[in-house]
């Protein structure tokens, strides 16, 4: 088995605001092997984004620890590109952040960019790509800067049902074929299904672990295949009935 | 590289075209006509050239200005004004604007102060400027200062508070320093609204120049139309009226200038 590259234990939420107190995550505790997909799924409120923002250290446990070792690139519903800047400025952002703008950098990611479609587009503005295209450049964005961990925040959900079977499609293998550990937080079960290899369901608010699955789909990872295997509607029922409780 | 274009392109074209043309003899003719009208009522004698002027009085009042040397003289001394108390007022604004995205507590403090002071009138202010800063320039700078500076203050802030949260979220998720935030994000964002704060403060510093030469001034386009007024020579109030138009247009459209300069990288 290989190691745990992030463990929640007993993380406990607490978000004040003026009018009171709400609790976003109780005791929760899980964790993630190096390599895996994980989906997260849970009721619509129930605290998924949080339990990423957690991930990514951008809010503190009011209680619990959260233990990340490396690490993470984080990506939005949204492509959230920069609209004046062009799609190779783009993708080099995070390396601008962690001031690591090296050529070596660079061009490690003008290479992911062409190798997963981008090549013709790189002097291209935001605006003049499709909205799939635009998501597959905000994932190499989060690829540059050579992530341990991917946190994605729905990532689809901002897009066409056509569009999003396709962006699935190249999301799963890019990540699988970088082979990063990814977390992917969705309220799609089918979404969760196709693209898991483990899949966590959350209670609802104050959100907690109800139910852990491993995945059966041996070694069929890409998202349509899975669609048509006879496990999928299983699991897809399993799941709709475990969220509907 | 010539493109081909299909005959109905050409045609819709061509109709575009035609369009922007009688645009154009639209907006010129309304202005030939009001000329026109303005000259022949007073050439007639319907009504009295000594109240209204005439087209023809102010381009003879013009030309003398000329000839004597106070024209440039006069729009020198306002146009610098205006000109300096706008670049401050901008700079200022933005510079205060900065400091108050960066602190919200600042921000809070702060805040009754700014809406206290966008709702005064300036003018009141004019005893007092005149007795600070005297009777000579400064005091008009000063005035147009006053005049743009909240205004280039709140329009800023606005724009730099606007910064959409899912951007931020996404900067602070790279670990993001407030700086980096505010140097990649909220600053490039803000730039349309920088233009557009621009644009409303060339009208603010007009605004502030001419107030203040009303109060005080011994030179300029303000102090041509209060003398004027006080003579009774309309000629020379509506001559220094025109040139202001003049002037203010053509202010705008430099700004309007930078904006097709700054602004086209992102729509290329």
């Amino acid at each position: 088995m290989k190691n745990e590259i992030l463990r929640f234990e007993n993380v406990t939420l607490t978000y004040h605001t003026k009018r009171g107190e709400t609790t976003a995550t109780d005791a929760l505790t899980f964790s993630v092997r190096e390599g895996e997909f994980v989906a997260v799924i849970g009721p619509s409120g129930c605290g998924k984004t949080t339990v990423l923002s957690l991930a990514a250290g951008l809010l503190t446990p009011s209680s619990g620890e959260v233990t990340r070792r490396g690490s993470c690139g984080y990506m939005l519903q949204k492509d959230e590109l920069f609209p004046w800047r062009t799609i190779e400025k783009n993708i080099f952002l995070p390396l601008e952040i962690k001031r690591q703008n090296t050529a070596e950098r660079r061009e490690r990611a003008i290479g992911l960019a062409k190798k997963y479609g981008l090549g013709d587009f790189l002097l291209s503005y935001p605006p003049q790509l499709s909205g799939g295209m635009r998501q597959r450049a905000a994932l190499i964005r989060t690829l540059a800067t050579e992530p341990d961990i991917l946190l994605l925040d729905e990532p689809f959900s901002a897009l066409d049902y056509q569009t999003r079977l396709n962006v699935c499609e190249d999301v799963s293998s890019i990540i699988r074929s970088e082979e990063k550990t990814a977390i992917l937080i969705t309220h799609d079960i089918s979404e969760a299904v196709s693209l898991a290899d483990r899949i966590i369901v959350l209670t609802k608010r104050p959100a907690r672990v109800a139910f852990e699955h491993e995945l059966d789909f041996g070694d069929e990872n890409r998202p349509i295949k899975r669609r048509e295997k006879p496990q999928f509607s299983a699991w897809f029922e399993i799941l709709w009935k475990e969220l509907n409780t | 590289m010539k493109k081909q274009f299909s005959e109905e392109h050409r045609r819709y074209l061509a109709k575009k075209k035609r369009k922007l043309a009688v645009v154009w003899a639209c907006r010129i003719g309304i202005l030939v006509l009001l000329l026109g009208l303005w000259e022949m009522v007073t050439a007639l004698g319907w009504v009295d050239p000594f109240l209204t002027s005439s087209p023809s009085r102010i381009g003879k009042t013009i030309a003398s200005l000329y000839l004597d040397g106070s024209l440039f003289y006069h729009i020198g001394v306002t146009l610098l004004e205006t000109l300096i108390g706008f670049v401050i007022a901008v700079a200022l604004g933005c510079i205060i604007a900065l400091l108050l995205w960066w602190s919200e507590t600042l921000k809070k403090v702060l805040e009754p102060y700014i809406v206290v002071l966008n709702a005064l009138p300036k003018i009141a202010l004019g005893p007092l400027i005149i007795i600070w800063f005297g009777t000579g320039s400064e005091a008009i700078v000063f005035m147009t200062v006053l005049v743009g500076i909240i205004v280039a203050t709140l329009h800023m802030l606005n724009a730099f508070m606007a910064t959409d949260d899912n951007k931020i979220l996404l900067l602070r998720s790279m670990g993001a320093s407030k700086f980096q935030i505010l140097s990649k994000l909220v600053i490039p964002s803000s730039l349309p609204s920088f233009i557009s704060m621009l644009k409303v403060n060339v009208g603010m510093a007009w605004i502030g120049s001419i107030m203040g030469e009303y109060i005080v001034s011994r030179a300029g386009l303000g102090y041509l139309i209060v003398y004027g007024g006080q003579v009774f020579k309309l000629d020379l109030v509506m001559s220094a009226t025109c040139i202001l138009c003049i002037l203010a247009a053509g202010m705008y459209f430099l700004v309007v200038l930078l904006e097709k300069l700054i602004v086209k990288d992102a729509k290329n």
